[in-house]
């Protein structure tokens, strides 16, 4: 099962985010981050502690987040990825275009700056 | 009469739908001299039935065939001719025929037409002069992807649902898969597609170029359903027109993620692994776009993954140039490429299983033709997988240097 949980403060909205985001759940985790993510949010952060799979289709939810943040002047990062995790967003190419840190406070700082 | 018993073509011929009495093309050129040439050169095929031709010299003549005559499957059309040329004949098509696909005939390398073309809905092209051989691969395969779609439709009209969208997208996938492997130039290859049940939107594909040279095409597009097939049709393509256009493969996957970047607001993307052999040198040149690292298996079994090329996948990143690398392969090298489908397929306990189990097995029994090769590496993965249920599309591409 896929679980989305959002928390925010005032300036970022973190999305802890459990369970295999693959094509059987790719729409509802583009689902729930729609829900999360209000107009005037200008950051977002994806926590990958949890997360123990994502397929193209999941890739494909990350990249259009990232382009409804950008058009509303926003900015999308994630934190905590695990090690197979990371090297499935460094073999296609998306950490070139997504940001990516070790940790939630390293996220949140970089957005902060 | 003699038996006409020359080989120019008899691999390419494999058979098409049992239950077809033969299909209907529509020649468009207005050139005098293609007429004859394809009656002549397409005579057995003709001879057999499976195949009966009629001509029209420019787009109105067509339109005009099309609508006089119901029985016409496809369309192979050249771009340049007087009254209406090929580019406004594709446009047309839809209107008068939604069914009938087409091919087109374009000068070598014309990226600018074929991008054109595509767009307007040409299912594949053929480039001039016209390579007979080519041509019967490309009817065939334009053939069998009207026949799918049919069978498709038909079943569609009856039960609308979801599960129909998917059978039409994975028929499009299945009908743009090289079915004939070329050998005995230098080298031979072999590729298999395995498909999931619901998703995944691996293809490849081979491609002759200039001096020789073959090209091979490794991809997987995200997602599934009907719009992710058009994407992979259109992915094809493209590489296909930028292969024949370009040298090199960085430039291939550079020209082509520009062209799918373009009004792309669905987010799809395609990972592409592209790469060039040369027979004569011995060399094989590639250009990654969010694959898996080739594996190189010497004849002696040992192994390593060759190097990425850090390229982004195809279709999210404008602008973005992708580089290259090469590898010599010594006689009786082999490369596989392979799809995620591969080193993420799961076995019981959800765990994926990489890429080191295959080097494992040719470490102990190196490979031999690339048909066994690939075999092989599917044999490793159900080993590894037992009982979990194949989740994503494997496919499987073989190269080999000869002995």
């Amino acid at each position: 099962m896929l679980k989305v949980d959002a928390e925010r403060d005032q300036v970022t909205v973190v999305a802890k985010t459990e369970g295999r985001i693959d094509s059987g759940s790719a729409q509802e985790f583009q689902a729930a981050l729609e829900k999360v993510i209000q107009p005037e949010d200008k950051a977002l952060i994806i926590d990958f502690e949890n997360v123990s799979y994502i397929s193209s289709a999941g890739m494909r939810v990350i990249l259009l987040t990232a382009k409804t943040l950008q058009r509303q002047g926003g900015q999308l990062a994630l934190c905590s990825l695990t090690e197979p995790i990371r090297e499935v967003f460094k073999i296609s190419g998306f950490d070139n275009i997504i940001a990516i840190h070790e940790t939630r406070a390293e996220a949140a700082a970089a957005i902060s700056k | 009469m003699t038996t006409d018993v020359s080989s120019e073509n008899t691999e390419q011929t494999e058979e098409l739908q049992d239950d077809q009495q033969g299909y209907k093309i529509l020649v468009v050129d207005d050139e005098p001299d293609l007429e004859p040439l394809v009656r002549q050169r397409m005579r057995r095929e003709i001879r057999s039935g499976r195949y009966s031709f009629v001509f029209a010299h420019n787009g109105v003549e067509a339109l005009k065939e099309l609508e006089d005559d119901d029985d016409i499957d496809m369309v192979l059309s050249d771009i340049n001719m007087p009254q209406m040329d090929g580019l406004t004949l594709l446009q047309e098509i839809p209107k008068a025929k939604p069914n009938v696909r087409s091919v087109i005939i374009s000068a070598y390398g014309d990226m600018q037409n074929i991008r054109t073309a595509m767009n307007r809905g040409a299912f594949d092209f053929i480039t001039k002069p016209v390579d007979f051989d080519d041509l019967r691969v490309t009817i065939d395969r334009t053939l069998r992807h009207i026949q799918e779609l049919r069978d498709a439709l038909s079943v569609r009209d009856r039960l609308v649902a979801i599960q129909n969208e998917l059978d039409v997208a994975k028929n499009m996938q299945q009908s743009i898969l090289p079915t004939v492997f070329p050998t005995g130039a230098g080298y031979s290859v072999y590729g298999t597609m395995r498909p999931a049940r619901n998703i995944g939107g691996d293809f490849f594909d081979l491609m002759r170029l200039q001096f020789d040279r073959i090209g091979l095409v490794v991809a997987d597009v995200s997602d599934k359903g009907v719009a992710a097939g058009l994407f992979m049709m259109s992915s094809r393509t493209l590489l296909k027109g930028a292969a024949v256009g370009k040298g090199h493969p960085g430039e291939v996957l550079t020209e082509v993620n520009s062209l799918l970047v373009e009004d792309n607001e669905t987010g799809m993307f395609v990972t592409v692994l592209y790469s060039v052999f040369d027979p004569r040198s011995g060399r094989l040149t590639y250009a990654s776009g969010g694959e898996n690292p080739p594996v190189l298996v010497r004849a002696d079994g040992s192994s390593e993954e060759l190097p990425l090329t850090q390229g982004i996948v195809l279709g999210v990143a404008p602008e973005y140039e992708y580089m290259e690398n090469s590898v010599d392969l010594a006689p009786g090298d082999s490369v596989i490429f392979v799809t995620d489908g591969v080193t993420e397929a799961m076995n019981e306990a959800q765990e994926p299983m990489g890429i080191q189990r295959v080097r494992d097995h040719f470490a102990q029994s190196p490979p031999k033709d690339p048909e066994s090769t690939a075999l092989a590496v599917i044999d490793v993965i159900k080993e590894f997988a037992g009982t979990a249920a194949q989740h994503d599309d494997i496919t499987c591409l073989v190269l080999r240097r000869d002995d």
